[in-house]
């Protein structure tokens, strides 16, 4: 075995003896050795951390997180928290853990472009560890915790100069991102350096099996064999529960995976609401006209503009003008021109009145979340008209503006609306009324915003108005999905687990499909019943078998 | 709480050792004035000092407020707990400063001339690096007049008064082991106390080792550049997590004169 040792100790200090000015005194070497008592670590087990962060409570499912990554899965682990339990929390902790003991030194942590401020500031202020956010000219070999996102680290000259360096420690958030192994960013990161490596996701498997492959591949690679003969054993049949056995025991060996309802921190509960609004007159004769273009316009069409005119005039004014202009109809006479000319006349639309009226019921902080640009505008200046103060907040907006905006909306204004690109990584736990004025297709996506303010750190329950229009498309999309799935009551998480069993690749799509390719309403109808039953009756199954 | 104390002795007597005077001390609380030298190994403001001396131009350091009762922790100031930057800081401090000394028992002797006996004291520390890792302090003693070593040295000399010059009425006695000599004598006392430990810890970390690199070699069977640069690496990062090795650094270490009575009573 390899000892290393300070051979040259001896000869230094004969020539030092003679130093006065490198003599300390008694009590300045009594100091010293006292110190390197307090900072080593006299054994293999347990979490010095702690002790080191006294001001952290961590939760019992976050210290075992961390635990078992440094002890049974020695440093490399997929970290599957459902949304809001402290991923990032269990990241850090175990990132410390290894920085006291003086096992890593180099780490490298690649997150979203969005997030990487917050990683920096989290790893600061609740762990004490200084990290950069790297600027223009990065100087990758010298700071020793690297705060960016893929997209930065992948482009030359940046590619190379990291991948030269032999990282200690990588951690990866949002790892989902990564399942495709024929991607730019997957080879990157595979060609990554690293003793020990976190992937962060809180959807390993987002559409399929090979999903879980491709993450653990990263990690360990062979540990599932390789891809071929694992894509014969599991690739195909997932509802085969004996076959997923044992796949799910060699899962459970690299990855961790705390549920909701695991982890006794259900304490703040959500209470979801539904708000049933119905359409002025004016409002309703204009949908109904709608119904006239399914006739000469792909279906498509008819979808999306529906789905605008229940979220605000604007949005379906501006899609409908658009389409109108390329079509081009020179007499005025066609259906899109009749629906334009409804849209402009429109008074306020009965879902802004109705969120007006519960916001100025409250002196709380609320997040309203909708599916458009269109109607972010409209719905900033509706609020601002009645004396509302508020903030936006879209994807598109630079790092440095989201902080600026979260920021603004924590101190000072009382509402912020978000556009859906907005649902990722961003924490508001501070505020804990949600309106969600447009519903998304995929209710996974309902799941993402929810978690942005029902997570750790959230010191109340939890409240969630769903705004639906009766006699609308919005009506079949509520009645269907996020009733009869009943995705509230469930624990968050096991309809990903439910989609995943069933080969649905993404929800939102298969949502848009039946309806984009059903002739009739009636036949919409009766697929989406069939969908909504299928997945509810495997929820059941699956909670039977598991209880 | 213990921890907290101990902190807070740690705390008074560095900044008593570094002639920073405690303006003020109370329930936990400790405010330091620092002196010129101080602030600029601390404070991390090369400019302002460079900027000082440029103009020939009286320095004006800080005061420092160090909060060591957990109750306390909100109020203004730095809290200081195990993991904090600042302890962390004074901890490397020492370890750049103070790593040489050279140390005379301090005795009265009014009439003859008595000798002092000279100990080679070397402070190490071991880490273990298997799957996990973990560290042992070892502070040895070597007589350097008839080659005694005693473990745990530190522990045993911690109360006896020692100074940096020499008492009256006594004188050095001439090595007959010269340092270098006798820390080798030490570092094979070393070698020999880590070959009699536990070996477990580095059976287990081969053991991982050699399953993982079947697992790699079962994975990259095919044999194309792209797949054997991958395999080199993640066999080079397999050595780096369960290669069992030992690193052994010296904290600190000196000369140390004690008198014969003290060097009796140390052997014992």
């Amino acid at each position: 075995m390899e000892i290393l040792l300070d051979e040259k100790y001896g000869e230094q200090l004969a020539k030092e003896a003679a130093n006065p000015d490198a003599i300390s005194s008694w009590n300045q070497f009594k100091l010293t050795y006292q110190a390197a008592k307090a900072s080593s670590v006299p054994y293999f087990e347990g979490l010095v951390a702690l002790s080191h962060l006294p001001h952290i409570d961590f939760l019992p499912h976050q210290k075992e997180a961390a635990e078992e990554i440094i002890h049974q899965m020695q440093g490399r682990a997929i970290l599957a928290d459902e949304v809001g339990l402290g991923k990032t929390i269990e990241a850090g902790l175990v990132l410390k853990e290894y920085l006291i003991r003086g096992m890593v030194n180099k780490v490298l942590i690649l997150t979203p472009a969005s997030l990487v401020n917050q990683w920096v500031t989290e790893l600061h202020e609740k762990f004490y560890i200084q990290a950069y956010a790297p600027r223009k000219n990065p100087a990758w070999k010298d700071a020793d915790i690297m705060v960016t996102s893929i997209d930065m680290a992948k482009k030359d000259p940046h590619y190379s100069e990291i991948l030269s360096i032999p990282y200690d420690l990588i951690i990866i958030d949002e790892a989902h991102k990564l399942k495709n192994p024929a991607t730019k960013n997957y080879q990157f990161v595979k060609a990554l350096q690293k003793k020990y490596c976190l992937l962060l996701t809180a959807t390993p498997i987002q559409n399929r099996i090979t999903d879980i492959f491709n993450l653990v591949s990263i990690l360990k690679p062979g540990y599932l064999g390789d891809l071929s003969s694992f894509k014969k054993e599991y690739g195909k049949k997932m509802g085969n529960l004996d076959g997923n056995l044992h796949l799910k025991k060699l899962i459970s060996k690299v990855m961790i995976r705390n549920r909701r309802q695991d982890t006794g921190l259900a304490d703040t509960k959500r209470m979801v609401k539904t708000e049933w609004i119905e359409f002025s007159e004016e409002e309703q004769q204009v949908y109904e006209k709608l119904e006239t273009i399914k006739g000469t316009h792909p279906s498509f069409t008819y979808l999306t503009l529906a789905k605008e005119l229940c979220s605000s005039r604007e949005a379906c004014y501006l899609s409908s003008k658009q389409m109108y202009d390329k079509l081009g109809d020179p007499e005025n006479t066609g259906p899109l021109h009749d629906l334009i000319s409804g849209v402009e006349q429109l008074p306020h639309h009965a879902k802004a009145k109705r969120m007006v009226e519960i916001i100025q019921q409250s002196d709380e902080k609320f997040i309203v979340f909708t599916e458009y640009r269109a109607s972010q505008y409209y719905l900033q200046w509706y609020l601002q008209q009645h004396g509302i103060s508020s903030v936006p907040f879209r994807g598109g907006f630079k790092r440095s503006k989201k902080d600026w905006m979260k920021q603004l909306f924590r101190d000072h204004a009382q509402v912020m609306i978000a556009t859906e690109a907005a649902g990722e990584g961003i924490n508001l736990q501070f505020c804990r009324n949600m309106i969600n004025y447009d519903l998304p297709w995929n209710p996974m996506r309902l799941e993402q915003r929810i978690g942005r303010i029902h997570r750790f750190g959230q010191e109340k329950n939890v409240q969630i108005y769903n705004f639906a229009i009766k006699n609308t498309i919005e009506e079949h999309i509520l009645n269907l999905l996020y009733d009869k799935i009943s995705l509230f009551e469930n624990a968050i998480g096991e309809l990903d687990h439910i989609l995943e069993d069933l080969d649905i690749k993404d929800l939102g799509h298969e949502i848009e499909a039946i309806y984009s390719e059903s002739s009739s309403y009636g036949e919409a109808k009766i697929k989406l019943n069939n969908l909504a039953s299928v997945i509810s009756s495997h929820s059941e199954a699956e909670r039977r078998s598991s209880s | 709480m213990k921890e907290a104390a101990a902190h807070e002795q740690f705390i008074r007597s560095f900044f008593h050792e570094y002639d920073c005077p405690i303006l003020s001390d109370e329930d936990g609380r400790l405010v330091i004035q620092l002196t010129d030298k101080m602030d600029e190994a601390l404070m991390n403001r090369p400019f302002y000092w460079h900027y000082i001396k440029k103009m020939g131009r009286q320095g004006d350091p800080m005061s420092l407020t160090l909060i060591t009762n957990p109750d306390l922790s909100e109020e203004k100031g730095e809290y200081i707990h195990s993991g904090s930057p600042r302890l962390r800081q004074l901890y490397s401090f020492l370890q750049d400063n103070c790593r040489f000394t050279k140390l005379y028992e301090a005795v009265t002797i009014t009439d003859q001339q008595s000798p002092l006996v000279p100990w080679l004291v070397t402070n190490l520390r071991i880490s273990y690096f298997g799957k996990q890792k973990k560290d042992e302090l070892l502070s040895i003693g070597l007589n350097l007049i008839h080659g005694t070593l005693v473990p745990s040295f530190m522990e045993r000399i911690e109360n006896y008064p020692l100074e940096t010059t020499i008492s009256d009425f006594t004188f050095p006695m001439t090595p007959l082991i010269r340092i270098p000599s006798g820390y080798q004598r030490i570092v094979s006392y070393v070698h020999n106390h880590i070959e009699s430990q536990d070996r477990t810890w580095a059976s287990q970390a081969m053991e991982a080792l050699h399953e993982e690199k079947q697992l790699l070699s079962a994975f990259f069977k095919e044999e194309n550049e792209e797949d054997r640069k991958l395999l080199e690496q993640e066999l080079e990062a397999l050595k780096g997590r369960f290669t069992p090795k030992v690193t052994v650094d010296v904290i600190n270490g000196g000369l140390f004169y004690f008198s014969q009575t003290t060097t009796n009573q140390i052997i014992i």
